[in-house]
């Protein structure tokens, strides 16, 4: 039961929700279109009105505290959710852009807890935009910040006097575990972005032998264009167009082709380079054929290779179904690619 | 050159007949253009009665690819010739199409 002073608060909100609705539309459209522009991997971009129902509880439980409905600083809420620790801050620095934040009143939970204590992690702005009387509060977290936030609600305590002790220790130790695997989350990705530098400075370098052949440094390898020479030659055959192609299913062929290292793929390239070209001439010279995929070099550079060291139409329908999966167009690919290329040089 | 579009599900299905030459290509490239806006479908190129195909017809194939990838459909070309399979082959081709 509210008391008198409640309620009044209560219907002020009441008339004050057409220009809630209008605040809240207005912080989600600057967030959305804001953090969009960014390029940071934001997860989720919630916001809400506090209801009637949820005010009403407040007021019963702290309504003293409140002089007027201006007091209250959640009515209008907004939450984002990143994957990781490191993006809460940057995105922490972008809401300081965008939104007058009130200081005295906004908190890092993060940093509130003791050393030998652990809960609730989340940052909490409160913050101001020109034109409206009402602050509101954006909600800063991770995901996995905002999983224990959200299961721990779950659990209907508002306070923390009448939570079971065993319940919130329990909650308490779950938190200190996210909070080391959103560290090392962090940690993994800041690790994996220095790898990547160190593989491009690698390739940039011209030290292919001493970088692994995965996902990341053959991506690293086909940014360097090794494969451009060859299709602007193969395109000068009928003054072609070369339209780009994805080339990363190529991995799986070199891989294949006991490649382990970025040296050992620009050594296949080097050696089958001339070979691929005279295979193109031989299927394009005696077309009118003037549009081409990227992939033609590479796609040639294997066939060539496959067919010299002897691995015949069964290696060729490997080659086919690496790139394209089990098919059963692969044998006749396979077949047809056979009988055209039986009498170049590299065949005999 | 005729070409005919029916939907069946989630499959949109062009059916390609005749030689798609630098002649034809004009009008093919009409009447394929429902299938540029198709949002979230799979758009099937039937190619069991298309006897040619010309560097123009590559293209109209590539643009219907291009707007598909936009509209986050997929396109399968099925059924081609073996003189169609040779000119994917030697394009490259078959590195930018599923060939069913």
């Amino acid at each position: 039961m509210l008391d008198l002073h409640c309620e009044m608060i209560l219907e002020e909100y009441r008339e004050a929700l057409p220009e809630l609705e209008r605040l809240e539309a207005a912080v989600a459209e600057l967030l959305r279109k804001t953090l969009g522009e960014s390029g940071l991997v934001v997860t989720a971009i919630a916001t809400r009105i506090k209801t009637e129902e949820s005010l009403a509880g407040k007021l019963e439980r702290k309504g003293q505290k409140y002089t007027s409905l201006e007091d209250i600083t959640d009515l209008v809420g907004a939450r984002v959710i990143t994957f990781y620790t490191d993006d809460v801050d940057r995105i922490a620095s972008i809401a300081e852009k965008l939104f007058e934040i009130d200081w005295a009143n906004s908190v890092d939970k993060r940093r509130l807890h003791q050393l030998d204590s652990f809960g609730y992690n989340s940052l909490h702005y409160i913050c101001r935009l020109p034109g409206f009387a009402y602050r509101f509060e954006v909600q800063l977290r991770t995901t996995l910040q905002h999983a224990w936030a959200s299961i721990n609600h779950d659990s209907g305590y508002k306070s923390d006097i009448d939570i079971p002790r065993e319940y919130m220790r329990r909650m308490n130790r779950l938190a200190g575990m996210l909070e080391m695997a959103d560290d090392e989350f962090s940690r993994i990705r800041a690790e994996l972005t220095d790898y990547r530098r160190r593989v491009q400075k690698l390739v940039q370098n011209g030290k292919l032998d001493d970088v692994s052949l995965d996902g990341d440094t053959f991506r690293s390898y086909l940014q360097a264009k090794p494969l451009d020479r060859l299709n602007r030659r193969i395109a000068a055959i009928n003054q072609a167009e070369i339209q780009d192609a994805p080339l990363e299913g190529y991995l799986r062929v070199f891989r294949a082709l006991n490649c382990k290292t970025l040296g050992d793929v620009n050594r296949l390239i080097n050696k089958y380079e001339e070979d691929a070209y005279l295979l193109a001439r031989h299927q394009l010279g005696n077309t009118d054929i003037d549009i081409l995929s990227s992939a033609i070099g590479l796609q040639n550079i294997c066939i060539v290779c496959i067919l010299s060291s002897g691995g015949g139409k069964i290696g060729l329908e490997r080659l086919f179904e690496a790139l394209n999966g089990t098919n059963p167009q692969n044998a006749a690919l396979a077949e047809m690619t056979y009988e055209k290329a039986s009498s170049l040089p590299f065949m005999k | 050159m005729v070409t005919t579009i029916e939907q069946e599900g989630n499959n949109l299905i062009a059916r390609l007949s005749g030689r798609l030459d630098t002649a034809a290509a004009v009008q093919t490239a009409q009447d394929v253009k429902p299938l540029m806006e198709a949002e979230d479908k799979v758009i099937i190129l039937d190619c069991t009665n298309l006897d040619y195909i010309s560097s123009s017809g590559l293209r109209i194939f590539l643009s219907i690819r291009k707007e598909a990838a936009t509209h986050r459909s997929k396109v399968i070309v099925r059924s081609i010739n073996n003189d169609i399979r040779q000119v994917f082959m030697m394009t490259g081709f078959i590195s930018l199409f599923e060939i069913q």
